[in-house]
């Protein structure tokens, strides 16, 4: 640590650079993380909101929420410690105070069910013909009262309330009832054991235990995640693009304090003259790439957290604490890997070369 | 007492027609307080001689000891923890670690062996080599001759057994080659040390207690 601290002050310029390096990467690696989580975290919040166990879906669905239609004769099949019907689909929304058109997701449930989400603003709704909205409709100009046109639909739906992380599939949800959602999506309501519901939630540590109608397929809440369009294709995106960002990282690094290595190899000739170890000189490169990566990483973060600040409500950006110190470590621990090809340069300097020669 | 000893040493570079014998059956020894010059031409064996003698080179044959502890068969580490112990070199130039002041040259070996010397003790050796007021700067901004006394007081800090100088006044001027040499021999005879010292320069050997010449690898005593 003596020695890489010392080299560290003497030539500030140059580690500074190599610090600004790591920086920039870090604050790369950072934001497409947060970016990732965040995109993750659009596709899902409204479901994980549910902190349900599993999901039962038509067989034949292949775990697609918007192609599941379940007959509420089999519905009833299934058990579990809670149970509620989910009815889904897809809409565009337009009003008065709207500026424009809005796409969201639509979820169907009882009011009194589990599932229900918590409301922020306003009221739960009760009767048919009310809507809870997530709150970033609150941002485009949606209020309390606001009468709501559904594309291909002349019903007119009343919003009474807001809900916090409303989000299915990146677009936001308008929370009713199930006949409401019926009629949106099939012309009409339903509620005989012959209606039709998408899908079943289950809160159950054991809801995969049990047989129901033979139509009805019930899986784990996770599995369900990763197949939702999109989901699993932009979290490989993401973790590929950081993956190579973790290899470059390690090249540049090794590739820097090799050329630094280089440099060294008249006194860490001497030094071994002297009688300093192959293993010492290796110490004193490695302490000083993780006293370089490190800091590099403190300021990525720093640049990070700015970021965030700055950026706007509506990029989909969600910084996670637990990510953040993984990646950090992560990014620490390959630096210090690049930094391990000098260790075989350090081993070949010959302290010979201190005598006699140039 | 002898401290450092070469015992019927020879080195051999390369076989066949490219064979050099840079050394032949060589003995040598020096005691505590002798400061001792080699001279000759180049390309006679001076730098092989100290190689050895500082355990960087492995002789093909004979045996070096340094106070009494032989080389032979010593693992890379150990050596290198024997030549910490008891030898100090001094070389041409760039002995110095270029990113640390005059006082962190000296607090880096408290750092390896893992003991600190009282600060009393560095200021009083920086003192008697008349750099203490240099102990904040960095080598490029010291004298030729000034950077060689900071090697010697480097080379003498962790109190070794011998010391090894490789034309320590090469990049020095007669003045301060001879300022540099009087120190030494001082050192020398302050520590008792053994002080082994190649140089080219024959006005420098008045200081010396005696003189070899090395003739393609056979070293003579000549005063
Ligand atoms: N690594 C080596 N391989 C082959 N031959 C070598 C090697 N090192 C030195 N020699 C040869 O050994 C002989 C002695 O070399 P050495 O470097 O000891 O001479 P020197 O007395 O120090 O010369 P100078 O005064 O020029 O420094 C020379 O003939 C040299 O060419
Ligand atoms: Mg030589």
């Amino acid at each position: 640590m003596f020695l890489a601290w010392k080299e560290i002050k003497y030539s500030k310029l140059r580690f500074s650079l190599i610090i600004g390096v790591v920086a920039l990467v870090a604050w790369l690696v950072f934001l497409l993380s947060g970016l990732a989580f965040g995109l993750a975290s659009v596709n899902r919040l409204a479901i994980d909101q549910f902190d349900a166990n599993a999901i039962a879906l038509t067989d034949e669905s292949d775990l697609s929420l918007t192609q599941s239609k379940l007959l509420i004769k089999d519905a009833k099949t299934v058990t579990g410690d809670k149970t509620a019907y989910l009815g889904q689909s897809s809409g565009v929304v337009t009003s008065d105070n709207l500026d424009g058109k809005v796409s969201v997701s639509i979820l169907g449930m009882e009011h009194d069910s589990f599932i229900m989400p918590k409301v922020v603003e306003g009221k739960a709704f009760t009767d048919e013909g009310e809507v809870l909205a997530d709150i970033s409709m609150q941002k485009k100009g949606t209020e309390i009262g606001d009468e709501l046109n559904i594309s291909s639909s002349d019903k007119k739906l009343k919003v009474v309330g807001f809900v916090e992380n409303g989000k299915y599939g990146t677009l936001p949800v308008l929370y009713m009832s199930i006949p409401d959602w019926q009629e949106l999506k099939f012309g009409q309501s339903d509620p005989t054991d012959n209606g039709l519901v998408s899908a079943v939630i289950i809160r159950d540590t054991d809801a995969l235990n049990q047989t129901p109608a033979k139509a009805v397929k019930i899986s784990n809440m996770a599995d369900f995640i990763e197949k939702i369009p999109g989901y699993s294709a932009q979290n490989l995106t993401f973790s590929i693009m950081i993956g190579f960002l973790f290899i470059i990282t390690a090249f540049v690094i090794g590739i820097f304090i090799y050329v630094l290595t280089m440099q060294k190899t008249a006194t860490f000739g001497v030094l071994k003259a002297q009688g300093m170890t192959t293993g010492f000189l290796s110490k004193m490169v490695i302490s000083q790439t993780f006293i370089l990566a490190a800091l590099g990483v403190l300021i990525g973060l720093g640049l990070t957290f700015v970021t965030a600040a700055l950026l706007p409500d509506a990029a989909p950006f969600m910084l996670n604490d637990l990510n953040l110190v993984i990646y950090g470590v992560v990014l620490v621990a390959v630096a210090v890997i690049g930094a391990l090809f000098s260790v075989a340069s350090i081993a070949k300097i010959d302290p010979l070369k201190a005598i006699g020669g140039e | 007492m002898t401290l450092l000893s070469l015992d019927n040493v020879s080195k051999t570079y390369g076989s066949g027609h490219t064979e050099v014998k840079a050394l032949k059956n060589m003995d040598f020894s020096v005691e505590p307080g002798e400061f001792v010059a080699v001279i000759g031409p180049s390309g006679s064996g001076k730098s092989t001689f100290l190689s050895i003698a500082g355990g960087l080179l492995t002789p093909s044959t004979g045996t070096v000891k340094i106070n009494n502890q032989s080389f032979a068969g010593l693992k890379k580490k150990e050596l290198a923890k024997l030549r910490f112990k008891e030898l100090g070199f001094i070389l041409q130039s760039s002995n110095l670690v270029p990113f640390l002041t005059v006082k962190d040259q000296l607090i880096l070996v408290d750092k390896v062996q893992k003991k600190n010397l009282s600060k009393k003790k560095k200021e009083d050796l920086l003192e008697s080599l008349d750099i203490i007021k240099l102990k904040d700067k960095y080598p490029k901004d010291l004298s030729g001759g000034e950077r060689q006394r900071v090697a010697i007081a480097r080379a003498l800090y962790n109190e070794p057994s011998v010391i090894l100088a490789d034309e320590p006044t090469a990049s020095l001027d007669t003045n301060r080659a001879y300022e540099v040499v009087k120190i030494l021999a001082k050192e020398t005879k302050d520590n008792q040390t053994a002080t082994i010292m190649v140089t080219h320069d024959t006005r420098l050997l008045d200081h010396c207690d005696k003189v070899y010449e090395m003739n393609d690898g056979v070293l003579k005593q000549i005063r």
